[in-house]
């Protein structure tokens, strides 16, 4: 029996595998890899799974993590509604 | 079996708590006074808090403390509240997510 | 009219709040958790000699202090956003913004994750997740779980469970993958729990860490550990040398598969079996959270042994931003103490800018402090800790000098 495949975010549901794949053939970033798999850009904004991001992308492209952070927090660091943005509670 | 810890040895115990009632899904559960929306249905036994938006699988609470956002459930209408970390109060309405149609992708960052 | 907004009403932000109030200042704090308290509350350990350390008195001490100064402690708030003005600092919540002239961000740590097939069912928990709902919400997790990971915090965490009447079945690694790593490594995972095997009760562990401490009585120790019962802490088998491989259920846990592995975590074939289970833990560790601290603009160093990417700070907890503190496991994980004695710090840097000081030698004193609370904590979470810290401190002088 095979088993499940193994999610890496679960906020989009992507896989170890895919990302694996797309990091080899793309030998990107972290930054890329999110924005070609969608992991990361989840509800939780990559709260869970930007590390694993990462290990993926330094495992592939043997790269080691540098001082400055691979993926970026851009605010809001919470969802917000449109409304509390603009303002008004 | 889950269900509340009443007495702990360290701890100590609890005891006369207040008793509220709220709605999930249509049925009614009790919670005790302070609880999260998220502790009083595991202790009442239900894990699971919404199925994902796109594939239908099933979740709960992850990690309790309102990072992963795994525990979002709609509360009297408002969606994307997370059940770990608002309190019960009585007569709350508690909505579990449900998939939705294909495609909705909505983004990360709105509700 | 605010002076200081403190982000996190945990150890290090209750201990700021409480330094700067007493130096005068106004002082709001704000959590996104119901309660103050952070993750003092679920703490609960046995100190070496006997007595229990429990948590959420020591949050009850700390919060009692600081409501008695007037400290303001909003619980339920977010804060999603900070920028930089002129004046200092605007800061977005849920609830509202801050304008403030200081900020303090104390935010602490968050999970790191093991993935495996089947973790995303219901059931399956983060280790942390699953303490704060045992010890501070009081509502058990399930009837017979098993832990996947075995680290410091794992194992102190399935003794609480333990303690509040849930059965551990056993301590797992999980099986090795591109995102699971060392976690899967017995080698590895052995070397790091010898470094607390000092607080086991058990005599295996105890005279373990004293026979073991050259490389090859490790390898040697590893090879005939047995994969099944193997290390048992009060009474929980701790199995090295077994990885879970994947996580059964239809729509919640129920049980998981688990493969005997070698010392560097291959898996041995045909020795899988399924161990029946309602709840799964997940302990792949702690990094800090530091997504304010990074739209607000702060630097970073990359540190594994303070746990990841931490704001650059200096020893007065003051980053390179302007009216910007950090204190906590933000900087670095450590234990609680550590992190309430960096937030006194904090919050006398922070009084100290205000020209609220006037007795210098608190805040050198206080800095000392931090150094011989590290020194005495009984739980290490990582052997280089003070290393990384000098490192910080070195590369915060560093980046001043440049600026």
């Amino acid at each position: 029996m095979e088993s499940d495949p193994i999610i890496v975010c679960r906020c989009e549901e992507v896989t170890l595998q895919e990302l694996h794949e797309t990091a080899k053939s793309y030998q990107c970033s972290s930054r890329e890899l999110k924005l070609r798999t969608r992991a990361g850009m989840g509800y939780c904004g990559g709260r869970t799974c930007r590390n694993l991001i990462d290990m993926i992308v330094n495992e592939v492209t043997g790269k080691s993590p540098g001082h400055s952070i691979p993926l970026g927090y851009q605010p809001p660091v919470r969802p917000v509604t449109f409304g509390l943005l603009g303002g008004h509670k | 079996m889950t269900g509340r810890i009443e007495h702990h040895p360290i701890l100590g115990s609890l005891e006369n708590r207040k008793q509220i009632l709220f709605h999930f899904d249509g049925k009614t559960y009790t919670a005790c006074e302070s609880e999260t929306i998220a502790a009083a249905l595991l202790a009442n036994g239900v894990r699971t808090l919404r199925v994902h938006e796109e594939k239908g699988t099933p979740r709960g609470i992850y990690c309790n403390i309102g990072h992963c956002f795994e525990c979002r459930v709609t509360v009297n209408g408002v969606k994307g509240i997370r059940a770990c970390l608002t309190l019960v109060e009585e007569g709350m309405n508690v909505e579990s997510g449900v998939q939705l149609p294909v495609p909705f992708k909505e983004g990360g960052h709105q509700k | 009219m605010t002076d200081v907004l403190i982000v996190g009403a945990g150890p290090a932000g209750l201990s700021a709040g409480i330094a700067c109030a007493q130096h005068g200042l106004q002082v709001k704090i704000v959590d996104e958790f119901p309660r103050p308290g952070g993750r003092l509350l679920g703490q609960l350990h046995e100190e070496p000699d006997g007595t229990w350390w429990n948590g959420m008195e020591e949050a009850k001490r700390l919060l009692e202090q600081a409501e008695k100064l007037g400290v303001d402690i909003d619980c339920g708030v977010s804060v999603y956003d900070a920028a930089k003005t002129k004046e200092g600092w605007s800061v977005s919540s849920s609830h509202g913004n801050f304008e403030v002239p200081k900020l303090l961000l104390a935010t602490g740590a968050a999970e790191m994750a093991l993935p495996l097939p089947g973790w995303t069912l219901p059931g399956v928990m983060s280790i942390g997740g699953a303490q704060v709902m045992t010890n501070v919400h009081r509502v058990r997790v399930g009837e017979r779980g098993i832990v996947v990971g075995v680290n410091i915090l794992s194992v102190a965490i399935a003794r609480e469970l333990q303690l509040s009447g849930i059965h551990v079945d056993r301590m797992v690694l999980p099986a090795q993958n591109p995102v699971t790593r060392d976690a899967g490594n017995p080698e590895k995972v052995f070397q790091s729990m010898l470094r607390v095997a000092h607080l086991a009760p058990s005599t295996f562990m105890k005279l373990g860490s004293k026979l073991l401490k050259s490389k090859t009585m490790q390898k040697l120790a590893l090879q005939f550990l047995p994969g099944i019962g193997g290390i048992r802490m009060w009474g929980i088998p701790i199995q090295l040398k077994a990885a879970a491989l994947e996580i059964i259920g239809d729509k919640q846990v129920e049980g998981v598969k688990i493969v005997k592995i070698n010392a560097k975590g291959a898996p041995i074939p045909g020795t899988e079996k399924v161990i029946p289970a309602d709840f799964v833990c997940i302990a792949g560790g702690l990094y800090p959270l530091v997504e304010l601290a990074a739209v607000a603009g702060c630097p970073f160093a990359y540190l594994p042994e303070l746990g990841g990417h931490v704001p650059l700070h200096n020893e007065r907890m003051q980053t390179p931003v302007e009216g910007l503190y950090v204190a906590g496991n933000i900087t670095g994980i450590e234990g609680a103490k550590v992190a309430a004695a960096q937030g006194t710090v904090a919050g006398l840097s922070i009084a100290d800018e205000f020209g609220k000081l006037p007795e210098k030698n608190l805040l050198s004193t206080a800095i000392e402090t931090v150094e011989v609370v590290r020194q005495n904590a009984t739980i290490q979470f990582h052997p280089c800790i003070a290393q990384g810290r000098a490192t910080v401190k070195n590369m915060s002088a560093q980046h001043k000098s440049d600026a």
